[in-house]
């Protein structure tokens, strides 16, 4: 399992083409996907968003997550930083962040490779780029 | 044309970026240049920018105030400058026109960087509260992060401040 982080708009989705060879169109999108889609993924990008989507239907992002690293070990997770700036005002989302940061921490346990992207330039932070 | 050296500094709000890009010309013989990107309106933006030109003085720099078209900044051959900062000039510059701001400042910094020996740029992590702004401030947002991307591509050493700490994300410490 791989996954990527980073805040908006750093070059996480160019990264995961370069490194992992997907095409932005073949990844499942956590804006708009069913959630059932994340099982069978081969790469899944806003994960966050999945996150959100999974709080307001009721269903635990945390026990999701625990058992979507369970049932596709293979695959690349794309997912924004946000825990940074204040911590909300308001209850549903300072859960939101809780939630998705938790969940950040699962996939990055069960990952073998964690890369950060910053101004378009990815950073190891766990893990070493594949052999070429 | 001889492009000269180009630093790019990022971090989240004060993460001591300012006080490292500082350092970089810290051994800088030639002239030194600190170009600040702040609009003229508002009520306190008269004293922000009287503050700038102090603090420049103090530290043997030539202050500067040039909120958009970066690329005519009066500056001479050879100099060192930083710029400071590059999430405040895309705002001026959306205010032109929201989806060619990046080109225009890329292509103003690429004017910059024939004319100074050195030129260090200061800009800003604006995406990473997790927040969904309205659609304006997410596209001041991704043109942040577009510019930021682009600027890495060509500068010599992009380098993130955390705490203070520089951290190098490509090339060296300066």
């Amino acid at each position: 399992m791989k996954m990527i982080i980073g805040g908006a708009y750093q070059g996480k989705i160019r990264c995961a083409c370069e490194y992992f060879g997907f095409r932005e169109s073949e990844m499942v999108n956590g804006s708009i996907c069913d959630f059932e889609e994340v099982f069978a993924a081969r790469c899944i990008k806003s994960y966050h968003k999945l996150i959100s989507r999974l709080l307001a239907e009721g269903v635990d992002p945390v026990a999701f997550t625990e058992k979507l690293c369970e049932a596709n070990k293979d695959v690349v997770i794309i997912m924004d930083e946000i825990g940074c700036g204040i911590v909300p005002v308001e209850k549903a989302e300072r859960l939101r962040r809780e939630a998705t940061g938790r969940c950040g921490c699962i996939i990055a346990e069960k990952s073998d490779t964690v890369i950060r992207v910053i101004c378009g330039i990815p950073s190891f932070i766990k893990g070493a780029p594949p052999q070429v | 044309m001889v492009i000269g050296m180009i630093t790019l500094v990022t971090g989240g709000t004060r993460c001591g970026k300012a006080k490292y890009a500082e350092s970089v010309l810290d051994s800088f013989e030639g002239r030194k240049y600190c170009i600040a990107t702040m609009g003229h309106s508002g009520d306190e933006a008269g004293g922000v920018i009287a503050r700038h030109y102090m603090l420049c003085k103090d530290k043997n720099f030539i202050a500067l105030n040039q909120p958009r078209d970066i690329g005519a900044s009066r500056i001479e051959e050879g100099c060192g400058v930083i710029l400071e900062c590059l999430d405040l000039l895309c705002l001026n510059e959306m205010y032109l026109g929201a989806d060619s701001a990046a080109d225009r400042i890329i292509g103003g910094i690429k004017k910059l960087a024939e004319k100074a020996a050195e030129l260090v740029i200061v800009t800003n992590e604006v995406g990473s509260d997790g927040i969904n702004y309205s659609h304006d401030t997410m596209n001041f947002i991704r043109q942040v992060a577009e510019l930021n991307s682009r600027i890495a591509v060509f500068a010599d050493n992009v380098i993130e401040c955390v705490y203070g700490i520089p951290i190098v994300r490509k090339g060296v410490l300066r």
